[in-house]
C-alpha cells in the first residue's frame, strides 16, 4: 500500500484541537484500529498539539500548528509541528505519568498539570522530537493492529 | 461542554456533557469554585454524557478535589465511559476518586 498522508493546519486557539483529534480518531477507525486504540491516539494528538499551543505560542491565537498523519501498511506516524521555540532538550526522555503519592490522601501533592508527555509516551510506540531552522515537530507512532486484534 | 446541576439533599450533582479538554477545563473549575464559595462542597461529577478527556480536564477534577477537599468536601466521580475511565487508571488517578456507576449512587455514598 502506498503511504496515505492528510495535513491539517489549525489556528493556535485549544477550541480548535477537537477538530483535529477527532478527525484522527476517525481516520484511526477507517485503518482498523480498535475504538480504545483510536482513542488514545486521538488522545494523544490532542495532548501535542495542545501542548504546541500553550509552550511553543504561550496559549495565543494567530499562529499554525500542522499535524501530519500519515499511515503506512506498518504504522500510522502524526507529526505535530510549531514554530518558535523549541520545548528544552530532555523534557521528552524525562516525560512520566505522575502519579499520585503514596499517600492518596496527600491531595496537596498530587500535581494538575505535567501529564502530557508521559501519557504520550505510555500510549505511542515511539515519540521522537526534533527542532531545526525555528521549525519543531513531535512524531508520534504506532503499529497498526494485527489482523486477528483488528476486528474489535 | 455543557454542565447541569441539581442538589440532591445536601450533594451537588454536576451532569457534564461533551469533552472535558484544554477549552472546558476552565469551566469546571470554575463552577466548583462558585459552589465552594457557597460553601457547597460534597460534589459528584456525572460524567456518562463525557466522551473524551484529557490531561488538562484531568488537571480540572484534581483541582476541584483539592479546592473542596480544604474545607472537608469530597468530589466522587460516576457514569464513566470505558475509554474515559482508562484514561483515568493510566495516570492512576482512579486511586484518588471515589468513582460509581452513577450519580444517584455516588450521592447516596455521602
Amino acid at each position: 500500500m502506498d503511504p496515505k498522508c492528510v495535513t491539517f493546519i489549525i489556528d493556535s486557539d485549544v477550541k480548535n484541537v477537537p477538530l483535529v483529534g477527532m478527525s484522527v480518531n476517525r481516520l484511526c477507525r477507517a485503518a482498523s484500529y480498535s475504538a480504545l486504540d483510536a482513542f488514545n491516539i486521538e488522545l494523544c494528538v490532542v495532548e501535542a498539539v495542545t501542548n504546541s499551543i500553550r509552550h511553543c505560542y504561550g496559549g495565543k491565537g494567530g499562529h499554525e500548528v500542522t499535524v501530519i498523519l500519515t499511515l503506512t501498511n506498518r504504522e500510522i506516524v502524526v507529526d505535530v509541528c510549531d514554530v518558535g521555540p523549541p520545548i528544552s532538550p530532555g523534557v521528552l526522555e524525562g516525560a512520566v505519568i505522575q502519579g499520585p503519592p503514596g499517600d492518596v490522601a496527600d491531595i496537596e501533592n498530587i500535581p494538575e498539570r505535567g501529564r502530557g508527555l508521559g501519557i504520550i509516551r505510555k500510549i505511542m510506540d515511539s515519540v521522537a522530537y526534533r527542532s531545526e531552522d525555528g521549525k519543531n515537530c513531535l512524531t508520534l507512532r504506532k503499529r497498526l493492529p494485527t489482523k486477528e486484534k483488528a476486528s474489535a | 461542554m455543557e454542565i447541569d446541576h441539581e442538589a440532591i439533599n445536601h450533594v451537588e450533582v454536576l451532569y457534564l456533557r461533551g469533552r472535558l479538554d484544554a477549552a472546558s477545563a476552565r469551566q469546571l473549575k470554575d463552577k466548583v469554585g462558585s459552589l465552594g464559595q457557597e460553601n457547597r462542597v460534597n460534589l459528584v461529577v456525572d460524567m456518562a454524557g463525557v466522551d473524551f478527556i484529557d490531561s488538562s480536564g484531568l488537571g480540572s477534577l484534581v483541582s476541584s478535589l483539592r479546592t473542596v477537599n480544604k474545607v472537608g468536601g469530597d468530589v466522587k466521580l460516576s457514569g464513566l465511559q470505558d475509554q474515559v475511565r482508562s484514561v483515568l487508571e493510566l495516570t492512576r488517578l482512579d486511586r484518588i476518586f471515589g468513582i460509581y456507576d452513577d450519580s444517584t449512587t455516588a450521592a447516596k455514598s455521602f
